[in-house]
């Protein structure tokens, strides 16, 4: 018996699986970068009180393994009253990290704009609302989104640290198949051959729709050295 | 107390009243008082740091003034964030290195500011955007992006984004600086075609002979102080400090 011959057999509980997987990346997007892009305005706000707690947040969330985030969300908080499912601990954890590192890829979005332009808006009257509105977030974006794709990549890869605390996604799946069949070797092959496919499908689809951009663009400084991460 | 009471009686239309710039503890324009009348024009000229620049972003807070006072049409402004919204709608800034918006045509380069500072109607917007594109012989590049222009026609279409709020007053930052002298030419003789037109202007510039061909007076600064003031044929035919007749022979010397 062996997962190769039989693989159509094993296919449903992958696909399972990797259904876990996309929703906790999904959701976990959802909840962190809201919060990132909030943390980055409070990061370069001009008041210390504001910005220092979101350098502590950044810091933390950051400096402190995923793993760790996790675990203290799921058997930390419950000691203190807290007390949710596997999958919500998860989100929480997850959501958490994507702030504090999205929080400094819109930070350097933002600051790659260069002051002039900031300064011709001021002179033109603009409110520090629409100056940011209308001439620093459309330029920042197209700085933002290759490294903020690499990111997503990573955490759809990260998710799989949700096998910790028995969130039942893709990597769970593949591991209680292989503890039946002791096949480990073929059965995480597989798993990961899924995880590549999913990220290497996102990283074609993306450069479909964001063509690198063409040396005629000069205008707008992109960061050198940020090349999106490919699966590995 | 005695030159305020001078300055907000003066008929000036802009009056900088012992305007004071400093970075941090580093004070860069000492005491500095002018007035600008309607109309006029003036050119800043002096070597490199001495503070030329700072006084021209002081006049619009964009470098607020460490002490001092910005009198518009006598009344002082940029205090409160009210007075500062009425100075930039009042005072358009044209700088060195352009600073259009990249991601935006030329057209909605010059339309932004009526549209989002004055609530102005788009259509109107537009049309008074037009308008000026073609004051400045650049009606035909509405639609480009600033990328796909010359130097001189994007320091023509910053131009242009200034007129458009309909200011007041003009400050130029030495908009032909980063430009060869071909495409400086072209900046300048829009420039001129302004000053004909009646528009007030205060230039900052190493432009010598824009100064003394276009400019009523010339302010020659040096070490962040006002060292000379006079119509600008006076001043550069027959400038009366030293430091002043040392500057003017070092650059006609070049």
């Amino acid at each position: 018996m062996s997962v190769w011959s039989e693989w159509q057999d094993y296919l449903p509980a992958y696909l399972d699986g990797l259904s876990v997987t996309l929703k906790l990346t999904g959701v976990s997007l959802l909840v962190g970068l809201p919060l990132g892009v909030a943390l980055s305005l409070a990061l370069t706000a001009p008041a210390k009180a504001i910005r220092w707690p979101a350098v502590l947040v950044v810091e933390v969330g950051r400096g402190a393994p995923a793993l760790v985030v996790l675990y203290f969300v799921y058997y930390g908080l419950p000691q203190l009253g807290l007390t949710w499912t596997s999958f919500v601990c998860a989100t929480i954890a997850l959501g958490f990290t994507t702030a504090a590192y999205t929080a400094d890829i819109f930070r350097a979005g933002v600051n790659s704009i260069p002051v002039g332009h900031r300064e011709a808006a001021q002179a033109l009257g603009l409110s520090h609302w629409k100056e940011l509105r209308l001439i620093v977030l459309p330029q920042a974006i197209r700085v933002v989104i290759p490294p903020l794709v690499g990111f997503c990549i990573l955490l759809y890869q990260g998710t799989s640290l949700a096998y910790a605390v028995s969130v039942p996604e893709l990597l769970s799946r593949a591991y209680s198949q292989a503890s039946i069949t002791y096949q480990f070797t073929t059965t995480l092959v597989l798993a990961g051959l899924v995880y590549a496919f999913v990220s290497l499908a996102a990283v074609a689809l993306l450069r479909a729709r964001w063509p690198r951009r063409s040396a005629a663009r000069t205008d707008v400084a992109v960061p050198a050295g940020e090349p999106v991460p490919t699966a590995r | 107390m005695q030159g305020r009471s001078m300055s907000t009686t003066s008929n000036a239309l802009l009056s900088l009243d012992g305007v004071c710039v400093a970075y941090r503890q580093h004070e860069v324009v000492h005491d500095v008082s002018l007035d600008v009348a309607a109309g006029e024009v003036v050119a800043l000229i002096g070597p490199s740091g001495a503070g030329k620049s700072s006084l021209l972003r002081a006049i619009n807070f964009l470098e607020p003034p460490s002490k001092g006072r910005i009198l518009l049409e006598g009344r002082e402004v940029g205090g409160t964030r009210r007075s500062l919204d009425a100075l930039r709608r009042d005072v358009g800034m044209v700088f060195q290195s352009f600073n259009l918006f990249p991601h935006l045509t030329a057209l909605e380069n010059v339309m932004l500011a009526p549209v989002h500072t004055l609530g102005v109607p788009t259509e109107q917007a537009r049309d008074r955007a037009m308008k000026q594109l073609a004051h400045v012989g650049l009606a035909d590049h509405a639609d480009v992006k600033p990328s796909k222009c010359s130097g001189g026609q994007q320091q023509r279409i910053a131009i242009a984004r200034a007129l458009a709020m309909e200011p007041k007053v003009m400050l130029f930052d030495e908009p032909t600086s980063s430009l060869d002298p071909e495409l400086g030419a072209e900046v300048l003789a829009t420039m001129r075609t302004l000053a004909g037109e009646g528009m007030t202007m205060v230039v900052v510039t190493h432009e010598m002979h824009f100064a003394e061909d276009v400019a009523d007076r010339v302010v020659f600064m040096a070490d962040g102080r006002v060292v000379e003031v006079n119509s600008a044929g006076k001043l550069m035919r027959d400038p009366k400090h030293p430091r002043t007749q040392r500057f003017l022979d070092a650059v006609r010397n070049r």
